[in-house]
């Protein structure tokens, strides 16, 4: 196993250049560089403006630029960021914690509506009830993500006016903007936990919608698929009862394309994030990212799509491995 | 019990035979017959010609043209329209009629809020009126100042509501489908055309060239796709970027309208370029390429006319399941201001992105999510087609 790993590991590492030299040869693209800005403030004097160039190694090449640049991430330096004049690290730090904890969060909550769906339409196939799952699964499909979100806000606003009129309770059942609430910094860290949790629940299940249909889908597919063979015949015959079969024995086998497939839901997951992360407030990647851009910040922008490249990586090699673990019949030799 | 005649179990019958020897099907015929019998499939493609054709006519069906507004009198965050249908009088049915409308304030909430002047005149809703100060072109090339119904000044017949500008959503959503409808289609080609021309170069020389290729692919999967859209729209908007000073470009609608399809086809490739990269692997050893390689054949034609055409089902399945991606990732991008400009252009997104602007409380304008409404039907009827194809191409689940 240990050589697989790392084998997989290294794997990596051309990927990784291959990445960061696209995002490098786009960041090119921005008009410009960050001196050019400071060019233009009337008090500082051309100089300046050359002595900062060359300190930044701006006057070099294009290739030049990309090795200091990558010499200098290897060692985890991301740069500074021009606009709030600390290191990128620190900036983009925050903002790809506060992402990852919505999109983990996103992936349970899936995984917790997903199984038992796509379980029951297999075992009642055919049925209203496996209908109806398939119907809802083509909306969940079909809506875009941060319209949804809109939509859902729209209706917790409704809500409370409806509550307000008739009950006098006059605050929202969800909050539906931002990751904290007010003074939260005041709080016990149980309480902050809960918080940050309370306000996960709408973008969370936003997000996990977006997956469901094609998630339960195959599930589906694959546990009928699984019940009809005749390993579960020769179960049946040896008389265990249906909730043993369907769960310990077709289950578990349907369920390993889904670990696989982990891996690859990060990327929509972080993508169908972003949307919602506007409509929601939410301090995460996409907001920081559009500002940054915005900025011309190029080092925060590079960092931006670096560390999540990073992390899409990682996150391929973690489910890589989860397969290999939990299918016996993958081979890593 | 009754013992089968065998006369109709085991042998057909002359005329059976004779039908099955004749009646040979092309392709496409067998795969319109299989569509033609999956209804909900069908459905799809009927609403979708119709929203097409809805956008194509967008000028025609469109009451007021699509920047068109009036500052006096006011009528930013105009609700939907009241059309009345029976005379408030007598109660009977008459000609659908509307009221002027006159703002006022709410006293509480200090809300503008509109009001029906129904002590003033009744405005009859026309059919097929003229405004010649309102022109338009349908498809840009028939000019004229028809539209199907509007209401004679100064009452306005707002049927969606209006924006913060007061501009006519309704109008304006017609008039978007112009731009979400069509940007995911032709993104789709722009994707195929990448895909479909690496995967079958990959798949055919395999070795280096093969590794080259797979690794391009993956380097462009390991930047999450949104970020990459983000920065790539973004930077190639600004018209003081590299590329755009290089070619002295200042960006006009049309051409954001361009660079978008471009960025999405470019972003998009890599999945399609591999499945056909398999594809071409194991088509290359069958006997008809081989024979046309021993043939004399030049490697091109061996590609592009025998190994390609082979894929062309499912790349047709690919290709309508692609569809709704685009057309929500287009919409994404609208949303977030990286589409086209609001002033030529009206996408489904950036009219969305009305509602989540700063100082919007969007209880008391909820007719701004309108928008999302055909975006969920185009992405809905475009995916029931792809699987309705999906199927029909698919000689296992034939019916």
């Amino acid at each position: 196993m240990l050589p697989y790993i790392i084998r997989r590991f290294f794997h990596l590492i051309p990927t990784f250049l291959g990445a960061t030299l696209l995002a490098f040869l786009i960041s090119q693209l921005v008009p410009g560089d960050f001196v050019t800005q400071r060019a233009l403030e009337p008090n500082v004097r051309q100089e300046t403006i050359d002595r900062m160039r060359a300190q930044f190694g701006l006057d070099q090449p294009v290739l030049v630029q990309y090795v200091r640049w990558m010499g200098s991430l290897v060692q985890g330096d991301l740069g500074m960021s021009f606009s709030s004049n600390q290191p990128v690290m620190n900036v983009i730090r925050r903002p790809i914690q506060n992402s990852l904890y919505l999109v983990l969060f996103a992936t349970i909550l899936l995984w917790l509506m997903a199984i038992p769906l796509g379980v029951f339409s297999a075992v009642r196939q055919y049925t209203f009830g496996d209908q109806a799952v398939s119907a809802v699964s083509y909306f969940g499909l079909a809506i875009p993500n941060f319209f949804f979100a809109q939509v859902l806000v729209l209706g917790l606003f409704l809500f409370r006016g409806f509550t307000r009129e008739t009950f006098g309770y006059s605050s929202l059942l969800f909050p539906v903007a931002g990751m904290t609430s007010n003074g939260w910094e005041n709080f016990t860290p149980w309480h902050q936990f809960w918080d940050i949790m309370w306000h996960m629940i709408i973008p969370g299940f936003v997000i996990a919608t977006a997956s469901i249909a094609g998630f339960t889908r195959v599930l589906r597919g694959q546990m009928i698929e699984y019940l009809g063979s005749d390993f579960i015949r020769t179960a049946r015959a040896k008389g265990l009862g249906n909730r043993s079969i369907t769960y310990k024995h077709a289950l578990r086998p349907a369920i390993i394309p889904f670990i696989a497939g982990i891996g690859a839901l990060l990327p929509s997951l972080i993508g169908g994030a972003g949307l919602v992360e506007i409509v929601m407030a939410w301090p995460g990647i996409t907001p920081r990212l559009l500002d940054a851009i915005q900025r011309q910040d190029i080092y925060v922008v590079l960092g931006f799509l670096v560390i999540s490249s990073l992390l899409l990586m990682i996150g391929n090699l973690i489910s890589d491995l989860l397969l290999a673990v939990a299918d016996p019949r993958i081979r890593y030799g | 019990m009754t013992v089968p005649n065998p006369s109709q179990s085991q042998m057909p019958k002359g005329k059976d035979v004779a039908k099955v020897a004749v009646g040979g099907k092309t392709q496409g015929r067998i795969v319109w017959e299989q569509f033609r019998k999956h209804h909900i499939a069908l459905v799809g493609l009927v609403v979708l010609l119709l929203m097409y054709v809805a956008a194509a006519f967008a000028g025609f069906l469109a009451p007021y043209g699509m920047n068109e507004y009036r500052r006096t009198p006011v009528s930013a965050f105009m609700p939907p329209t009241t059309i009345h249908w029976t005379d408030p009088e007598t109660g009977r049915l008459t000609r659908p009629f509307v009221y002027e409308f006159v703002s006022e304030r709410d006293p509480v909430t200090r809300q503008r809020v509109y009001v029906e002047n129904t002590d003033g005149a009744r405005y009859p809703i026309q059919f097929f009126v003229r405004r010649p100060n309102q022109t338009y072109r349908i498809l840009g090339i028939w000019q004229s100042d028809l539209r199907l119904f509007g209401v004679e000044d100064p009452a306005r017949v707002f049927l969606w509501g209006t924006n913060s500008l007061g501009k006519d959503l309704f109008t304006r959503i017609l008039y978007g489908g112009q731009v979400s409808l069509t940007i995911g289609v032709l993104a789709v080609w722009v994707s195929l055309t990448l895909g479909l021309t690496f995967g079958v170069i990959a798949g055919f020389y395999g070795g280096l060239v093969d590794d080259f290729f797979m690794r391009l692919v993956e380097v462009l999967d390991a930047i999450p796709g949104l970020f990459l859209l983000i920065v790539l729209a973004t930077l190639l908007k600004d018209p003081r970027n590299p590329l755009a000073q290089l070619f002295g470009l200042q960006m006009t609608s049309a051409q954001t309208f361009l660079m978008i399809v471009m960025v999405l086809g470019f972003v998009s490739w890599g999945g399609l370029a591999r499945t056909i990269r398999s594809l071409v692997l194991s088509l290359r050893e069958m006997d008809y390429a081989q024979a046309a390689k021993a043939l004399g054949a030049s490697e091109g034609r061996v590609m592009f006319r025998h190994l390609l055409p082979a894929t062309a089902s499912y790349v047709m399945v690919i290709l309508t399941l692609a569809i709704p991606g685009f057309i929500l990732t287009e919409v994404g991008l609208s949303f977030l201001g990286l589409g086209p400009s609001e002033l030529d252009s009206a996408s489904w997104g950036l009219l969305l992105r009305d509602a989540t602007a700063r100082g919007v409380s969007i209880q008391f304008v909820p007719w701004l999510l309108i928008p999302g409404i055909p975006i969920f039907i185009a992405v809905l009827c475009w995916n029931l087609v792809g699987d309705g194809l999906r199927d029909a191409f698919d000689p296992k689940k034939r019916r």
